[in-house]
């Protein structure tokens, strides 16, 4: 079994509805999205083109970070091919960042969500972000998901790397990862693509799916089908 | 129970460290040590990003640890030559070895995001990484300089002397060589690719590990006598240097950035040529060059921006270091 992601670049709209849920879901700081996108312009005027291609960990079957670390912290999971991180191994050495051709994989160089623990209140009466939190409860932040601690830490500890899982927690209790649930438009479908019979294989071998610089042998498991283009309504 | 004399020179006044150089030192190990252990434990004040993320204090590491590793070279050839020029100076060479590997491992220990983990290094080790290859490579090489130099202090010498010679000089070659192989086998990154890498870590380590002598051991017999072969070996990092800046002049692969300065293989052309005349000043600047080299590699293969961060950093980005971090 191996899980892995279809999205078709024909429906998606470019809304970030996923990055959002992503963070929500995984409690990323600041400036850290496991799920992205890549958007360029090309084209001069009038004929220009603008793209957008939702991006995050891939979980390649031949993963450059997994091969890189020195302590397997980062690891492939024999279950699910899924590539996951134990933090708890992790020396911070960032030898998957500069490994990873997708760029995906984020170091913490100070403690996260910081900004939550300012003490100074913007005025009289009003909580500081600090006294929020306390008030409110939350691993670090308000915002914190508990159900992201059940197989990775919400709150992230310094000197660590922390990627994308696939929403490994959410897949535990038969639930898809929170971007392919807040797809509006499903462009994401999410499945077992070692299964010719699963859904995202039938859609691979209908539009023919490919991979973000394939060239390199990485054998990424997050793969696009179709372009976007506008359609001609008749 | 005899214990053996270590001839530690007891008739030393405060007043031999009222100078120029203790000063530095002083000035130094206060300055960096606070870097150091803020970095280690408190925050983050490296001039870093997302995307450069192996900076100073590994390229620290890279210098300090290639450097011992060409004086134990030199030390492990002299035994096993049976070169009593290198040999006489056993001692010292041992302890310039150790002082400059350690000091490596410190700057590393700044670099790492969490040190404690470390134990994982033995614990759950991954033999496909070339970064762990490196890390007990160093490790079995301190260990092996270290026993060298207790061996030494206590004046026990016998048959273990030569295969300690040969573990040392293998391991010493295998690690510097590894250090080239943690970024030689990164895919996707042009500058990086290909076993070059390696190759120029070897060079760099026997040209700086010996310029170190040289600076260090002034008038003596030592410096002068591997003087010559520290010429010969800046002129040959010249050369390949040369040969990189060739390649890359003619390459067209996309994102390659190249990584060579043209003054590079001129700066060691120069300490190469110099060196007869002046070589105190060749060696100094044959340890600048080789700085410099370690700076320019480790940080331009890093410059090529990847996947969703080229929204914020744009392709390619250029990478300014900080005094206060060099120090």
């Amino acid at each position: 079994m191996g899980y892995g992601m279809i999205i078709d670049q024909q429906l998606c709209v470019g809304c970030a509805a996923c990055t959002i849920a992503c963070k929500a879901e995984n409690n990323t700081p600041v400036g850290f999205n496991w799920c992205d996108k890549i958007t360029s312009t090309k084209g001069t005027f009038p004929d220009v083109r603008f793209e957008y291609i939702s991006t995050m960990c891939n979980h390649c079957e031949n993963a450059p970070c997994v091969a890189a670390c020195p302590t397997q912290a980062m690891y492939k999971d024999a279950d699910t091919g899924l590539t996951l991180h134990n933090p708890n191994k992790c020396i911070g050495c960032k030898a998957c960042v500069i490994n990873c051709p997708y760029g995906v994989i984020k170091f913490n160089w100070d403690k996260p969500h910081a900004n939550w623990r300012e003490g100074d209140r913007v005025a009289e009466g009003c909580f500081s972000p600090k006294e929020l939190v306390e008030e409110v409860g939350g691993d670090g932040t308000p915002h914190s998901n508990p159900e992201r601690d059940a197989t990775y830490p919400s709150m992230r500890a310094r000197g660590t790397v922390e990627k994308c899982t696939f929403c490994d927690h959410r897949l535990a209790q038969g639930l898809e990862p929170a971007c392919v649930e807040a797809c509006p438009s499903g462009a994401r479908q999410f499945g077992d693509i070692d299964d010719p019979d699963s859904d995202v294989s039938k859609l691979m071998v209908k539009h023919g799916g490919r991979g973000l610089r394939e060239e390199l042998g990485t054998k990424p498991r997050v793969l696009y089908i179709r372009e976007y283009g506008p359609q001609r309504r008749s | 129970m005899n214990i053996p004399s270590l001839d530690i020179n007891t008739n030393v006044g405060l007043s031999d460290f009222l100078t120029l150089r203790w000063a530095l030192i002083v000035v130094g190990l206060i300055i960096g040590g606070s870097v150091g252990l803020y970095e280690m434990f408190v925050g983050h004040i490296l001039a870093t990003s997302n995307v450069v993320v192996w900076t100073t204090p590994l390229i620290t590491y890279w210098f300090l640890a290639l450097s011992s590793t060409g004086i134990s070279i030199l030390l492990a050839y002299g035994m096993l030559a049976g070169n009593q020029k290198v040999t006489d100076h056993t001692r010292y060479l041992l302890v310039l070895d150790l002082a400059l590997l350690i000091g490596g491992f410190i700057a590393l220990a700044t670099e790492l995001g969490s040190i404690i983990n470390m134990i994982n290094i033995a614990l759950s080790p991954n033999p496909m990484s070339p970064i762990w290859w490196m890390g007990n490579f160093y490790s079995a090489k301190l260990v092996l300089v270290a026993i060298k130099l207790v061996r030494e202090l206590m004046g026990v010498h016998g048959s273990v002397d030569k295969p300690i010679a040969w573990a040392t000089l293998l391991i010493s070659a295998a690690a510097a060589m590894t250090i080239g192989a943690a970024v030689g086998t990164a895919i996707g990154r042009p500058d990086f690719q290909g076993v070059f890498s390696s190759l120029l870590m070897l060079g760099v380590a026997m040209a700086a590990g010996l310029a170190w002598i040289v600076v260090l051991k002034r008038n003596s017999e030592l410096a002068e006598h591997i003087n010559g072969i520290s010429r010969q070996l800046a002129g040959l990092v010249a050369l390949f240097l040369l040969l990189n800046l060739i390649y890359d002049a003619r390459a067209t692969s996309e994102g390659l950035i190249g990584w060579v300065n043209p003054l590079m293989p001129l700066l060691f052309a120069a300490t190469a040529i110099a060196g007869g005349a002046a070589p105190r000043i060749s060696a100094a600047l044959t340890l600048v060059g080789s700085f410099w080299v370690l700076f320019s590699f480790v940080i331009s293969g890093q410059l090529w921006v990847f996947g969703a961060n080229t929204s914020f950093y744009g392709e390619v980005q250029r990478h300014p270091t900080r005094v206060i971090v060099i120090l």
